[in-house]
């Protein structure tokens, strides 16, 4: 039996038939277009499908669509939609060089996110930890880790404007 | 040294930006109106003959579209080896027999997933198992299973480089040792699964989007499995999340995606679960490596006797090149006067090794440099002294390879020795502590044929526009390591121009010239650089001649392209914008547009590449005595990749390669049951996280490579080799322990200090 | 890879799921994070008609903790929240180490105690440090509430005490005893999160120079998270000396019964939790002294 359920994604709201065994990975990409966020393993190992649920970073492939009834969803094209500005956390991926493959990076920005958002300042330790689960088999991590830092080091500056 | 403009500069990646808003389209983002959903039906047995393939209950189900077998292929073999055809020995679906788990046997075409999945379940296969082999020694034994009926040794390549009299040089040796080494199999580990998409048009063309880094290859080997002519199949290589050599062959669903589109008249895809690609996905050769060496009392080599079995799992795929490059690797990095050489490609029913970073370099030069620090050991010298004295120099000429041109391995290993304070370390480490070092050279991209192109190796098409602009057309393959930002910020330097003058169309095989032998082998930055280059070079011949009569001048008059001007190098006045010189040429030649072809196929350089890249690398590493954990504290790298084209991406790369060397040193291994894979997903292959990343630190040695666009050539793929080597002999520093069997446990660690004990 | 087909329930009472678990018998299961079950199910090592989400009951996901009556994790409790309370952080550290090292940030954010208990993996990290403090769990079911200390809840591999129709509610823990002390150690390929190879938890109670009290449990060396009570038993009421504890560590060593799989052999296990042992009873006793 399908559920009808109705969920805020990037501020846009969907009301939903979905199959109870689908996942909101797949919900995201193939129903709503949204393939910003990836499909890098399906167990939950890799952080490619990371999307924030209510504010928190989930793996979305683990994430069941039914359950996001009632919530709020924000993916990669929730950073900064189509034509506006940058967001912080992106502007600095580009500029450190953080960005290869491109394929763990959106998972990485909502990681970022996340982190930011409970940690502004964070130290480089707590980067690592706080980017674990997030596997990138191009960049050797450290332009991440320096990305990370230079988006809080800038969001701290512009305070009021982007900090969430 | 040259100056430039745009080279040297930390240029922001001209892909970055989509990336970074997740709007850049990766193959599986893509879906076309009436698109199926392919699935993959792979044998479960290790080895075995098919009897009978049943699809009549799958194909009732419904949804189900079509389904194929051999049966209904053209049963054409293919493989990259295009040059010696015996070597082609695989189908793109298995015919009367499996050879390893994960074979691919059947292919579904459905209108969903779910039921292309529950379709597989309904193949009935009859299969007679055969005796299978899992490894080099027992497939070689007599008497043993064969694999492929033409080849009853099951040993597919046999490769031998001599040079010089090495049995006269080991008499001459004041110490000879010899060693053996293990190296396991890695996975690609990229993070995108493999994907592709097939549409047919109305002619009974094919359209394919897939995730490769050689169209080209791809190209050709489809139409040859499918019976069609090359250029009625379209390439297309989307946005790709990484290779590292996992993605350079035609594999099973990219052929299944074409026909099941040739055969249903509506567009399909294939996209690999993770499993799959841990399962049944192309990895790096494991190899058994026997090394012999002959020095002098002063350190001083003489001789070397290098034996290599390959491990290549059930097909040819790229090991045919591994097992000549482990070769020429062995004789890299260090003057041998005498070299011997002989490679064995052997078959076993596991999936297939093939090309991975590094290319037979991270096996052979882990051999070459744990036995270089055994014998310094052994000699009474210090690892790096020994290096030093007999390190390979510019002009150093390799029989049957090359002559060394630019290369500053000297002083990459007295930079990294500085830097990392090493003669004071490996005196004055507390117990536990060690520092090591390991070196690398690699190609700049290779000159043999195997694929038997009629084609330029690189090509690039510059078209010139009167309102300033260029559009770049080359087949070059960005996948995800940056060359479209790299031959922009070439032609930009070329043309004076800015990157936002330049547009680029790449890899699209009906689109951009022929032809580009894909990104491998670190090859593009040179080979389709210079193929740049000599297109814009042609561009501005033509400008150079119009601004020359423009203003009339004396024939003694240099030129440039410079700020977006073509002007005199001397009078700057004389000259106009970039646009208005376009515009003069094509007036003058009556609206032609000024388009030009450039192309680069090395020539006069022997027959394994170009160029060769040089580097040195040392880590320092504490290991818990008692769990045999290993930390590792810091790395140092000092590395010669000619010019710098894009520090951050060269750096990016370096540090992308430390992970993978991490990986390979400590934690990452197929972990096998015979013919099953029993680390299937990333909570089993330990990749290494942010976490477990060294600090690092690096600097770029200073020199210019004559044969490279702007001076550069190789970087990123030849540092896959030094990390494990340096990780390894700082554990042996730390705690004693030598590791010839690749990767360094906490378990072999405290074995060996159980076993000194006794 | 292909998820099987089921029906899905969200009650917002434990009465409603209890029906509703009674109602669809052995094909329904509990979820609660999802983290395990939805790799169980998509890999086929796992089949469900229908599953009865947990997640919007309310209360159910709250933590309480009281010092006198101890802590108590709600099912449907988020690891990341229980990592970053602060009485859990101060009281329990060894609780907050397991969760830290078990998951990625992702999953914490979705998984749960109750479920890593549940799902009754034998390197289940929570399990040891929690055994060792002594908790009990909640269990609601169709015969009413039961208390059961966690020391006997698990069977083997993927099995508990739990019986048809039962629910899991909560996870309690009594409060940290004075001059105790706790340490959950493990051993894992890598240094972030990962999956454990070996983990030894430890609580003990220190009277001056001897040992009082002290429960030692070791994972993923045994079908179930296992308790050392030999080890345990030679170090009760002992003078603490590095004699002692090396002891302990062979003690503890010849109790776990581990098996060669692709995280370590056999060997290996055995020889760490003979480390770990000794390693959290020094930390352990550390931590004693500060309290």
């Amino acid at each position: 039996m399908k559920h009808q359920i109705r969920f805020t994604v990037n501020g846009d709201e969907y009301s939903l038939a979905v199959d109870p065994w689908r996942t909101l990975n797949e919900v995201l990409r193939e129903d709503l277009g949204l393939t910003g966020t990836k499909l890098g393993c399906g167990t939950g190992d890799c952080g490619a499908c990371a999307v924030l649920v209510d504010d928190k970073s989930v793996s979305s492939c683990l994430t069941l669509a039914v359950s996001i009834d009632g919530k709020s969803v924000r993916t990669v094209e929730g950073l900064a939609p189509s034509g506006e500005e940058l967001h912080p956390i992106q502007e600095a991926f580009i500029k450190t060089g953080a960005i290869q493959c491109g394929f763990c990076t959106s998972g990485m920005e909502m990681a970022a996110l996340q982190l930011l958002n409970n940690n502004p300042a964070p130290t480089e330790r707590e980067i690592r930890a706080g980017l674990s689960g997030h596997l990138c088999r191009c960049t050797g991590y450290n332009q991440i880790v320096e990305a990370v830092a230079l988006a809080g080091a800038n969001m701290r500056g512009s305070q009021g404007e982007e900090v969430e | 040294m040259k100056r430039f403009d745009m080279i040297g500069r930390d240029v922001p990646r001209v892909d970055a930006e989509a990336k970074a808003r997740g709007s850049a389209i990766y193959t599986d983002d893509m879906k076309l109106p009436g698109m199926l959903y392919g699935r993959l039906l792979r044998s479960p047995l290790p080895h075995a003959r098919i009897v009978h393939i049943d699809t009549s209950k799958a194909a009732a189900l419904t949804g189900v579209r079509r389904i194929i077998t051999a049966e209904d292929t053209p049963k054409i073999k293919y493989g990259n080896w295009r040059l010696v055809p015996e070597t082609q020995d695989e189908y793109p679906l298995a015919v009367d027999k499996v050879r390893f788990i994960g074979d691919e046997v059947a292919a579904v075409a459905a209108t969903d997933k779910d039921i292309a999945e529950e379709a597989l379940q309904l193949i009935h296969v009859e299969y007679e198992e055969l005796p299978a082999i899992y490894d080099v020694d027992a497939s070689t034994k007599e008497g043993a299973p064969i694999i492929h009926d033409y080849c009853p040794t099951n040993i597919s390549v046999n490769r031998k480089i001599k040079y010089g009299d090495v049995e006269r040089g080991f008499a001459e040796s004041d110490y000879v040792r010899e060693d053996t080494f293990n190296v396991q199999s890695v996975s690609h580990a990229y993070l995108e699964p493999c994907s592709t998409m097939a549409q047919v048009d109305l002619d009974g063309r094919i359209t394919l989007w897939t995730s490769t880094q050689t169209p080209y290859i791809v190209q050709c080997l489809l139409a040859s499995t499918l019976g069609m002519r090359e250029n009625d199949i379209r390439i297309v290589k989307p946005y790709i999340g990484g290779g590292f050599g996992g993605k350079m062959e035609l594999r099973a669903w990219e052929f299944s995606a074409a026909l099941l589109a040739k055969l249903t008249g509506r567009p399909v895809k294939f996209t690999l679960s993770r499993e799959e690609e841990f399962l049944a996905g192309r990895r790096r050769h494991p190899m058994k490596i026997h090394s012999k060496v002959g020095f002098k009392k002063d350190g001083s080599l003489v001789a070397k006797d290098l034996k290599i079995l390959l491990d290549g799992g059930a097909y040819n795929a790229m090991g045919p090149t591994a097992t000549f490059l482990c070769g020429n690797f062995g004789a890299m990095l260090y003057r041998y006067p005498n070299y011997r050489f002989h490679g064995q490609h052997v078959y076993t029913n596991k999936p297939p090794a093939s090309a991975m970073r590094g290319f037979g370099a991270p096996q052979s030069l882990y051999a070459t440099e744990i036995q270089m620090n055994i014998a310094a050991e052994e000699l009474g010298m210090d690892p790096v002294d020994i290096r030093l004295k007999n390190a390979q120099v510019s002009g150093d000429e390799i029989p049957d390879v090359a002559t060394i041109s630019s290369c500053g391995f000297i002083e990459s290993i007295q930079a990294v020795a500085e830097m990392s304070q090493w003669k004071e370390k490996r005196k004055n480490l507390k117990p536990g502590q060690g520092i090591g070092i390991g070196c690398y050279s690699f190609i700049s991209g290779g000159v043999f044929n195997w694929f038997n192109t009629q084609y330029p190796f690189s090509a690039a098409e510059v078209r010139a526009f009167s309102d300033g602009t260029v559009h770049l057309l080359t087949m070059a393959s960005d996948i995800g390591q940056g060359s479209d930002t790299v031959l922009k910020q070439i032609l930009a330097e070329e043309l004076g121009l800015e990157m936002e003058d330049i547009r680029i169309t790449s890899a699209d095989t009906a689109m951009t010239p022929q032809a580009d032998l894909g990104s491998w082998g670190s090859r593009v930055t040179l080979m389709a650089g210079n193929a740049v280059i000599d297109a814009a070079r042609k561009i501005k011949k033509e400008l150079f001649g119009a601004v020359s009569a423009r203003f009339n001048l004396n024939v003694i008059h240099e030129l440039e392209c410079k700020n977006g001007r073509v002007q005199s190098k001397a009078k700057a006045d004389y000259g106009l914008s970039f646009g208005e010189a376009v515009a003069m040429v094509q007036k003058a030649n009556r609206g032609e547009p000024l388009v030009r072809r450039g192309s680069y196929t090395p020539r006069d350089k022997g027959l394994v590449t170009p160029a060769f890249g040089f580097g040195a690398q040392v880590a320092e590493v504490e290991v818990d005595s008692e769990t045999g954990k290993v930390e590792v504290k810091h790395m140092w790298t000092a590395h010669d990749c000619g010019t710098v084209i894009n520090p951050r991406s060269v750096e990016g790369q370096l540090a992308g390669s430390i992970q993978m060397g991490l990986g390979y040193a400590l934690s990452e291994r197929f972990v096998m049951d015979g013919g099953t894979t029993l680390t299937t997903d990333f909570a089993d292959y330990k990749m290494p996280m942010a976490m477990d990343m060294p600090p690092s630190e690096v600097v770029h040695v200073d020199t210019y490579e004559p044969e490279g666009p702007m001076g550069a050539k190789e970087c990123g793929e030849g540092l896959a080799s030094p990390t494990a080597p340096a990780i390894s002999d700082a554990v042996y520093h730390a705690t004693g322990y030598r590791c010839k069997d690749l990767p360094i446990t906490p378990e072999k660690i405290l074995k060996d200090k159980e076993q000194k004990k006794k | 890879m292909r998820m099987p087909k089921f029906e899905y329930y969200s009650p917002t009472t434990v009465a409603e799921a209890l029906s509703l678990l009674e109602g669809k018998g052995a094909a329904a299961h509990v979820i609660a994070g999802g983290t395990d079950i939805i790799v169980k199910m998509t890999h086929g090592r796992m089949n469900a008609d229908a599953l009865i989400a947990l997640e919007r009951i309310d209360g159910l996901n709250a933590i309480r903790f009281d010092a006198s009556k101890g802590l108590t994790i709600g099912a449907t409790a988020r690891l990341a929240e229980v990592a970053s309370h602060p009485d859990i952080r101060s009281h329990y550290p060894s609780v907050v180490e397991a969760v830290l090292c078990m998951a990625t940030v992702e999953v914490r954010n979705m998984g749960t105690v109750a479920g890593n208990l549940c799902n009754a993996a034998p390197s289940a990290d929570t399990a040891p440090p929690l055994i060792t403090l002594g908790a009990d769990v909640t269990l609601v079911g169709p015969k009413g509430e039961r208390k059961l200390s966690l020391d006997q809840f698990f069977k083997g591999p993927s099995l508990t005490v739990m019986e048809q129709g039962e629910i899991m509610t909560a996870i309690n823990v009594p409060p940290p005893g004075p001059n105790s002390g706790s340490s959950y150690k493990r051993i894992s390929a890598r240094c972030g999160v990962d999956i454990a190879a070996v983990g030894v938890g430890t609580t003990a109670v220190f009277d001056g120079e001897a040992c009082s009290e002290v429960r030692i449990v070791l994972g993923a060396v045994a079908p179930i998270p296992l308790r050392a009570t030999q080890t345990e038993d030679l170090l009760r009421g002992q003078k603490w000396t590095e004699e002692l504890i090396s002891k302990a560590g062979d003690q503890a060593m010849n109790e776990a019964k581990p098996i060669s799989d692709v995280r370590a052999t056999q060997e290996y296990r055995k020889a760490m939790v003979a480390v770990l042992t000794r390693r959290t009873l020094e930390e352990a006793r550390d931590r004693a002294g500060q309290r």
